[in-house]
């Protein structure tokens, strides 16, 4: 048996966290991985909670949803608070936003806090690519994907007159996550 | 009946789609070239797909004013010459059943898709069930068969919509693909094969077009435009449409045609999944979504030894008696979870004589893995 | 009807279900006229009725493809005919509670997407096949099987409503003005769009026994008297024009 990796985005209505995943799951199939992605968010467009779930697999992939995340994915505290119950025991890694998220301690489970809300605000003067910063940086991290099928997926999946912010978010999210991720 | 291989209209390769796309692909791929629908969720991304992607394919997407204006346009189409196809969700597939009545007394072949949510009423509509199956089989008045089939995932979304065009023109009869919303909004990864088996619609000029001497029981279909001055009709007829609503033995002989059409080719209609079956003392049975979570838990069960097997329904009507009636003789115990009522352990109750334990979870959400292990540890 | 028109009747058809004085038999007659009239060939033609008695003009009568369909539903199931091969030529015919009541919603989104078709609409004023319930057509004070004091609500102008949908071409006539009709249905037949043609027809067994037109004679004099062509109408003073019915064309297809 091949790896199968569960990985949650999570966050409130409106910070992207749905597209997050689907380029992710996107890239993956360009990896030539199995992968299942749903998405779970309120009735409304904005506020609320929303979660995005990719489950990426070497093999063919029998129960589509997550069943306890290997990976966590927090932007909103709210999220964070909720999901963080729901990891795997053995190896889980929780990246979240250091702005948005104030993480509880945990044994047994590495978190790491990424800047993408404070570098979209600062850097990239657009708050709404911080989902961009953080699959940048979750990428860079987990190595779950390869980058370039990654830039591509955005390419693919953003809309022309959105591409190149979220491409260089992307770039500097990847960047961030280099720079957090300790040398194995 | 010609089989044929036609090139994809897709590359082939691996795709990221979500179960509602693949079902536009799958017909588009099926030779689907009218399309009438009407906006409901769970369901309208298969309909936002096909009005883009049958520029490509020149064919005819119509927005129409509700889902009874939606099938009965379809089924103009049909008789036009087309290979045609509607997507809706529950209040929409309540409002078309009459043209499906009309669909199955005039052997119009077409596609339903119902991608299923939470009712009754308007319910929950951005939420998951499985409440419509018996719909599909009882829905509109009178006595007739129809074919459902049930996916569960987004690679059979796409398979099953093109085996539905198949069968709806191999036995000329309305097929219904049961999506559920939780495989509707589910992406995954699926394979666009470079060919695709096709039934051809069956032509004979002058031939009958509403009975046939054959054993099989379906007659040619000719369509409008073709010089056959077809007489098309809701009403009783016989078999070159003239009406004839005060004869009984008409009447009984169409009935009981259409009905027998289906009945007598339910062995190669119907497809079933078996999973651990020879030993299992307790085998679980499920379709859809379901099937997914409870195939996680027999693995799992398995693993720690216990005697579980499931057996998974890809066709839900025409039932499959067969082999329910098979595994009831030799199961201690069937367990059958749903996301209804226990429309289906209804069924299988009829061909058993074994327990058979219900689970029923009507709350709009999923039934998880862990449930499905829990009831059965329970039951061991 | 004449012999010279039995070629458009499919030959084992040897009567019309039609009851004695129903103005429908003038109807067919009048439309196979405007059908030979233009050289049309039933091999081209598709006839989408619903359920009624009108939708029994083109099934089984007529010699074509016929797609006798549910009630309320013609003018969407010709909708997707016409829709997937153009070549069709394609008239619906059926009846005012068919197309106007229980149809009505498709009746004018058809009118509205201007599909290329043409209806013609029997307006005999009531449900005559289900035993003479009050229609949406049925005149203020008319007495039917359900309303026996007379309807209360006012009726549809069939006409009106199409037109507001933006029909290229919408005519008025009774069966009583056969002329004018044939000339119409004509019209509607060569005018490409969406074409309205309603028809005044009488149903003697269902309206005019309970509205005390005795024989189905007085019904036609009535329909004689009471439509009037818009020119006339023009002269009339409100008082006036109370009860008559104004007939012609409300849109020329831009002729």
């Amino acid at each position: 048996m091949g790896e199968l990796k569960q990985i949650r985005f999570c966050g409130f209505g409106g910070q992207g966290v749905v597209l997050a995943g689907t380029i992710l799951g996107y890239a993956a199939i360009k990896d030539g991985k199995w992968v299942s992605g749903s998405n779970s968010y309120g009735a409304q467009a904005r506020g609320g909670s929303a979660r995005s779930e990719v489950v990426i697999s070497d093999d063919p992939i029998k129960f589509p949803h997550v069943i306890e995340s290997d990976i966590l994915v927090a932007l909103s505290q709210s999220a964070y608070d909720v999901y963080i119950k729901n990891v795997a025991e053995k190896g889980a890694l929780v990246i979240y936003d250091d702005l948005m998220v104030q993480p509880s301690h945990l044994r047994g489970v590495q978190q790491i806090g990424v800047p993408a809300t404070n570098t979209a605000i600062h850097e990239l003067e657009s708050k709404q690519v911080a989902n961009m910063v953080m699959l940048g940086a979750s990428v860079a991290i987990t190595r779950i994907v390869n980058r370039q099928a990654l830039i591509s997926s955005v390419i693919e999946n953003v809309a022309e007159r959105f591409r190149d912010v979220n491409v260089k978010a992307l770039e500097v999210g990847y960047k961030l996550g280099e720079d957090h991720c300790c040398p194995e | 009946m010609t089989r044929r291989k036609i090139d994809s209209t897709l590359s082939p390769g691996f795709y990221y789609f979500s179960g509602n796309e693949a079902v536009a692909e799958g017909a588009i791929a099926a030779g689907c070239r009218y399309y009438a629908g009407y906006p409901i969720t769970p369901s309208s991304e298969t309909m936002e797909r096909i009005s883009i992607r049958f520029k490509d394919v020149d064919g005819v997407f119509i927005q129409m004013e509700d889902e009874i204006a939606s099938i009965c346009s379809v089924i103009g189409a049909v008789w036009a010459g087309a290979k045609a196809m509607t997507v809706t969700s529950g209040p929409g597939f309540s409002l078309m059943q009459e043209g499906i009545g009309y669909a199955a007394l005039t052997e119009t072949p077409l596609v339903i898709v119902d991608i299923q949510r939470a009712g009754p009423g308007t319910g929950q509509a951005t939420r998951v069930a499985s409440g419509d199956l018996m719909q599909a089989k009882w829905g509109s008045h009178g006595d007739y068969q129809t074919i459902a089939l049930s996916p569960w995932s987004v690679q059979e979304m796409y398979d099953q919509t093109i085996d539905a065009f198949n069968l709806a023109e191999k036995y000329r009869v309305p097929v219904f693909l049961m999506g559920e919303e939780a495989i509707g909004h589910l992406r995954e990864r699926m394979e666009v094969k470079p060919t695709v088996d096709i039934f051809d619609r069956a032509k004979k000029p002058g031939a009958p077009p509403f009975g046939t001497n054959q054993d099989d029981g379906i007659p040619p279909m000719p369509a409008f435009g073709e010089g056959e001055r077809l007489l098309v009709t809701g009403s009783t007829h016989n078999e070159f449409g003239i009406r004839k609503t005060d004869d009984p033995e008409v009447h009984a002989n169409l009935v009981t045609r259409i009905n027998n059409k289906i009945l007598k080719h339910r062995e190669s209609i119907i497809k079933t999944e078996p999973y651990y079956l020879d030993d299992a003392e307790i085998i679980v049975v499920a379709y859809g979504f379901t099937a997914r979570s409870s195939l996680f838990a027999v693995d799992r069960l398995r693993k720690e030894g216990k005697k579980v097997g499931l057996l998974r329904l890809k066709t839900i009507w025409p039932f499959a008696d067969g082999i329910i009636h098979q595994i009831g003789r030799v199961a201690k115990k069937l367990f059958v979870p749903e996301m209804n009522r226990g429309q289906v352990r209804g069924e299988i109750m009829k061909y058993v004589a074994c327990e058979v334990i219900p689970y029923n979870q009507t709350n709009g959400d999923i039934i998880h893995p862990h449930e499905i292990m829990k009831q059965v540890r329970s039951l061991l | 009807m004449g012999r010279d028109l039995e070629k458009y009747l499919r030959p084992e058809v040897k009567s019309t279900p039609f009851c004695p004085g129903c103005g429908h038999g003038i109807l067919m007659n009048l439309i196979l006229r405007a059908i030979d009239a233009l050289e049309l060939h039933m091999d081209e033609m598709l006839f989408v009725s619903g359920i009624g008695c009108a939708a029994w003009i083109p099934s089984p009568n007529f010699n074509a493809d016929t797609l006798h369909t549910l009630h309320g539903r013609a003018v969407a199931f010709a909708t997707g005919a016409k829709m997937f091969n153009p070549k069709l030529k394609t008239m619906v015919i059926s009846g005012d509670g068919d197309l106007a009541s229980i149809g009505g919603n498709h009746l004018i989104h058809a009118a509205r997407r201007n599909i290329d078709l043409t209806v013609i609409c029997a307006n005999n004023m009531i449900y005559g096949m289900t035993g003479g319930q009050v229609a949406s057509t049925s005149p203020v004070g008319a007495i039917t099987s359900t309303t026996t004091e007379g309807n209360i609500y006012r009726p549809f102008d069939l006409c009106k409503l199409v037109l507001g949908a933006g029909a290229p071409y919408v005519a008025r006539y009774s069966v009583t003005q056969p002329v004018s009709l044939i000339e119409a249905i004509k019209k509607s037949l060569t005018t490409e769009g969406f074409t309205f043609v309603e028809v005044l027809s009488t149903c003697p067994t269902q309206f005019g026994r309970r509205n005390r037109y005795d024989s189905p004679a007085d019904m036609l004099t009535m329909l004689k008297e009471s439509c009037i062509s818009k020119q006339e109408a023009e002269q009339l003073t409100p008082e006036e024009l109370q009860g008559k019915v104004i007939t012609g064309e409300f849109s020329d297809g831009g002729a």
